[in-house]
């Protein structure tokens, strides 16, 4: 078959590559379940290296392969199918425990056959695109085009299945979908025994759909919240459901009653009623409380949270950011609130206090009181109108999570300097922000959080933010409270009667001295109250530089609140590890480094391999190849670079994290695949002196595009945020249009110029590109948490001119 | 007939002496490497000057660490770790604390002969068989029903006769044998059950420690004073002060 009079299997490379990025956004979400985040993003990111395998591989043996294009096609589209079940089935079946990696080498081998397993599917996926780019090497554009338009697809497609159906169904689904590919493969074609090999995919297909469920239903870590709750006796699994953010499993233990009670006081009065647990992803518990309107509901006044209301005694209204499973809401209509706003971005915890336990809840008690919106606390308080007496941030679920430091590299726009400014701006006269935080030791979060804080007040004008904050601790909760006005004598001594009575311990009041501090939960400094003097003072600065965990305050620019980890104390940390000290290091940051370090170990030899193949029987120079190398890693990097700054925007911006996810990738995607068609389109018919032209057009408008949203986007970010929902989303998928449209030509431009000067070196651009797309996820949270999103930007647009300046094969 | 007969029973004592030697030389083994771990958790505790205000585990606190069969608490494919300063899955999602941990804690509640002290999660049982070679009674509960079968049958098998344990919820203490010179509670908990404090003596200690399951993030010491009044410290298990110089 001659390629130059053939049509490309567009659809077939459409179905692969939106079947593909499915894949990879699923194992996220399976691998979150099963084991935890940081863990499944390591995994995802080595196995996507099977992009950079295959461009190795097909560069040295793509004589060979071409030859049987059509087999090897169809081949690898069945087999991505094929093994993106049976792979998944196979890393499930290995005894691998995450947590035991710090202590146990002997984890690594498992580790290491999972990154091979899964490595495959992405090796198959990569093998039928790149070898159809090098086929039908004139139409390089138009498959590339294709493929992310595919891409885009899949990554909207993928969110709706999850939301609609069970994680382990919807495996099946991707993988009969990857199968679908190769029968389309094989009709596309028009290759010989079709019949044969449709039979065959047909037998496959039922194979997987049918597969036992047992095979497939995801086994959880056994050092996983739920399933150790699930082996007490009397323990019954009432309901799982999931969505694409979570998997939502609620728990009724009817022998041992649950006792959730945060850092309550010992002299609480009463114990805590009938609770059901809920899990977030096979961890992270919740309770609902069960409440029939009688029975006493102290215990809540005898937490730390409870502070507020007892400076200010039956508020009109009241603002709960993070209702959960209800509890703060709970303690709020116990404190005689009269309205409540309820604000929760995950739909299924609040459909299960209002509809599917409403009665265990009591719902009805108090839903004339309660007002719920589902959306983020900050696109909440960015469009409403409203002023509040109380504004309350509930505590996240249970502590393990931030005991074993899995949440160090989420983002959290909640508590950054703007979120709190913003909140504080909602406050009548007189009004308290509450916020309780689970505490560690030593305390980190929370020193953050008072920090970003003291930062929020003095840029809401309030010169003496000390008079305003009043700081409590529990045995292991500490909330803070700020007043919307200074404290006045008779609520610093409320606060002092309310902590005396509950034996909490007093951090910071604006009269506090230092004997009334450190006095029931000891702690061998009082650090609490210490890092609150300096945080308020004029040696803030140099407090923060000499902590020996990060606790600068958080902007919205760089919102990892939850990451403490300081490259200065690494040295002493590692010293004390032997001994109990590894638990002094959390495991998000160590992880990504080592993440990186292994993928560039890893892309290193991908890309070096196939170079004594090509040094044998290629024409191309050194210098050339150089070009190519640098090139495509610029690419590689700048393009997620920028990507991933954005979906962090459009977070902000969209105020639901799914919908930036689903509509930041769909639109970047589909609109880059326009550009690379528009590409397709301008070098058709032998144009390709026109190439460098294009790049220069097409690199100057994406850095000029992403300096304007550098400099412009902070100040629209509010505005955009108090719009109506269509209006943001339009907004978003508006700003992501041009910049996606031209980010979509530098790569086909580049590897059309390959193809011209040194057509056997196409896949190996292609593969290099592959890995350094991985290195780039990885190195764009590094550097975001170093020097923020903007710095991230800035970065991409360092790379894309350096791209443009070694543009390899043009010059030659 | 007769040399074959010899020869079986010549076979018979061969294989029973080599099944001494083997036993014999896997005790030396073992009882090697726990010495090595006694030595190497000593080595830890010289660096807690700050932390507890101490510089060493008691003497005694050593030699039952010394004393106790580590390697039979942990599942037979782990003995090879099993005196290894870590923590070791024992299967139904839990561990077995890490040695140095298990001496701290041990240490904390300052035991003494006549004590009588409460466990709430006797897990592999390793922390009661420690605990029953320093006090006069060990009463031990665990939630999860066949570890603690499990956990009851082994220290039965070892003799550890002052150990008494039982399958229930341990937030309700045991209360026909409280009051109790010390607790210690390796269970999650989200807050102190009041239960417990109750039936912890005046002048007793409760030792809790925090974190996930491979990692003791910090203990928390609470105190029953001789008035009755509660304190609570928190200990990190290691030297590490966040502060540095001129704080």
């Amino acid at each position: 078959m001659n390629s130059s009079h053939s049509k490309p299997p567009l659809a077939t490379i459409f179905a692969l590559s939106a079947a593909a990025l499915a894949y990879e956004v699923l194992l996220v979400r399976l691998f979150s379940i099963i084991h935890w985040h940081h863990f499944a993003f390591m995994v995802i990111s080595i196995a996507l290296l099977g992009y950079g395998a295959s461009g190795s591989m097909i560069t040295v043996f793509q004589h060979g392969l071409l030859k049987r294009y059509q087999g090897v096609l169809v081949f690898n589209a069945v087999m991505f199918g094929v093994s993106a079940i049976a792979c998944f089935i196979a890393v499930q079946q290995m005894p691998f425990n995450s947590l035991e990696i710090l202590w146990n080498t002997n984890q690594w081998q498992r580790l290491f056959m999972s990154y091979l397993l899964l490595t495959l599917p992405f090796f198959f996926v990569a093998n039928a695109i790149a070898l159809t780019m090098t086929r039908y090497h004139e139409r390089i554009a138009l498959i590339y085009g294709v493929d992310l338009i595919g891409a885009g697809i899949g990554a909207v497609t993928i969110l709706l299945l999850l939301q609609f159906f069970p994680p382990d169904a919807v495996l099946r689904i991707v993988s009969v979908l990857g199968i679908l590919a190769g029968l389309l493969a094989v009709y596309q074609l028009s290759w010989l025994g079709r019949m044969l090999v449709s039979l065959l995919l047909a037998l496959v297909t039922v194979i997987i759909l049918f597969a036992p469920a047992d095979w497939i239903e995801l086994r959880l870590s056994e050092f996983k919240g739920l399933e150790q709750v699930l082996l007490i006796n009397g323990t019954k699994h009432l309901q799982r459901q999931s969505s694409a953010i979570s998997q939502i499993d609620v728990i009724e233990s009817t022998e041992i009653p649950l006792r959730n009670a945060p850092g309550m006081s010992l002299m609480s009065p009463s114990g805590t009623p009938d609770q059901l647990a809920v899990f977030s992803d096979g961890d992270e518990m919740t309770t609902i409380d069960n409440y029939d309107g009688s029975r006493s509901r102290a215990y809540l006044d005898y937490m730390s949270s409870a502070l507020p209301y007892h400076l200010h005694a039956a508020p009109e209204n009241v603002l709960v950011l993070g209702s959960s499973t209800g509890s703060e809401l709970l303690q709020a209509t116990l404190h005689h609130a009269d309205r409540i706003d309820a604000v929760e971005t995950e739909t299924l915890l609040t459909r299960l206090i209002t509809e599917d336990y409403a009665d265990y809840f009591g719902w009805q008690q108090i839903s004339d009181r309660i007002r719920f919106h589902t959306i983020s606390p900050r696109g909440y308080t960015a469009a409403t109108d409203q002023n509040y007496d109380i504004v309350i941030i509930g505590l996240p679920g249970s502590s393990s999570g931030g005991a074993a430091g899995v949440h160090e590299l989420a983002t959290s726009y909640d508590f950054t300097v703007e979120a709190l400014q913003r909140y504080l701006d909602l406050l009548k006269p007189g009004g308290l922000l509450s916020i309780t935080l689970w505490t560690s030791t030593p305390p980190r979060d929370n020193l953050r959080l008072f920090a970003t804080v003291a930062d929020a007040l003095r840029n809401n004008g309030i010169e003496h933010p000390d008079k305003n904050i009043a700081w409590i601790r529990s045995w292991n909760t500490a909330t803070l409270v700020i007043k919307n006005g200074a404290l006045s004598t008779t609520d610093t001594q409320r606060v002092r009667d309310f902590a005396t009575a509950r034996a909490f311990d007093l951090a910071w009041l604006p009269d506090i001295t230092e004997d009334e501090v450190n006095r029931y939960q000891l702690l061998q400094q009082p650090i609490f109250f210490l890092a609150a003097k300096s945080l308020l003072s004029n040696n803030a600065h140099d407090f923060v530089n000499n902590y020996k965990y990060n606790i600068y305050a958080v902007s919205d620019d760089n919102p990892y609140f939850s990451n403490s980890f300081k490259w200065s104390s690494l040295p002493e940390l590692l010293r004390i590890s032997g001994g109990g000290g590894i638990a002094m290091i959390g495991v998000g940051y160590p992880t990504l480094l080592f993440t990186l370090v292994q993928a560039m170990v890893a892309a290193a030899v991908l890309i070096l391999l196939p170079l004594a193949f090509i040094k044998r029987n290629g024409s191309s120079t050194p210098a050339r190849r150089r070009n190519i190398v640098v090139y495509f890693v610029c690419l590689g990097l700048a393009f997620l670079f920028i990507e991933l700054a954005f979906i962090q925007k459009f977070t902000l911006i969209l105020s639901q994290p799914l919908y930036a996810v689903a509509i930041t990738l769909c639109a970047f995607l589909i609109f880059s695949g326009l550009g690379s068609l528009y590409v397709q389109h301008k070098i058709a018919a032998q144009q390709l002196h026109r190439v460098p032209q294009l790049l220069t057009r097409a690199v100057a408008l994406i850095v000029t595009i992403t300096l304007l949203y550098l400099i412009a986007l902070p100040y629209l970010t509010d505005d955009i945020m108090a719009q109506s929902e269509p209006i943001r989303i339009a907004t978003a998928v508006l700003l992501a249009a041009p910049l996606a449209f031209v980010m979509g030509m530098p790569f086909p431009l580049g590897l059309a110029a390959t193809r011209h000067t040194d057509p056997q070196l196409m896949p190996w651009a292609w593969g290099i590109n592959g890995c350094a797309s991985v290195l780039s996820a990885i190195l764009a949270i590094l550097l975001a948490i170093e020097i923020g999103f903007s710095g991230v930007m800035l970065s991409a647009i360092l790379l894309y001119t350096l791209a443009w300046l070694s543009q390899p094969a043009l010059k030659s | 007939m007769r040399t074959k007969k010899c020869s079986q029973v010549l076979l018979l004592l061969f294989s029973l002496l080599a099944f001494c030697a083997q036993n014999t030389l896997a005790s030396e083994h073992y009882a090697a490497q726990r010495q090595q771990m006694v030595e190497e958790i000593s080595a830890d505790a010289r660096r807690l000057v700050r932390s507890v205000g101490k510089d060493a585990f008691s003497d005694s606190v050593i030699r039952a660490m010394s004393a106790v069969p580590r390697h039979l608490f942990v599942p037979p494919t782990r003995r090879h770790s099993a005196y290894e300063n870590r923590p070791l899955p024992i299967g139904y999602g839990q561990t077995i604390s890490q040695p140095y941990i298990v001496a701290l804690m041990t240490d904390l509640l300052q035991p003494g002969a006549d004590h009588k002290v409460l466990e709430i999660g006797t897990g592999s049982g390793y922390q009661a068989a420690v605990l029953s070679e320093l006090v006069k009674e060990v009463y031990s509960i665990e939630i999860i029903d066949a570890l603690g079968q499990s956990s009851k049958r082994l220290l039965q098998d070892l003799a550890y006769d002052n150990v008494t344990t039982r399958v229930a919820d341990g937030y309700d203490g045991w209360p026909e044998q409280a009051p109790f010179d010390s607790i210690i509670v390796t269970a999650g908990i989200s807050h102190i059950p009041p239960p417990l404090i109750r039936q912890l003596k005046k002048g007793g200690t409760m030792v809790i420690p925090v974190g996930s399951s491979f990692q003791t993030q910090q203990l928390t010491l609470v105190k029953k004073d001789r008035n009755g009044a509660i304190t609570t410290r928190q200990i990190i298990p290691v030297i590490f002060v966040p502060f540095t110089g001129g704080h």
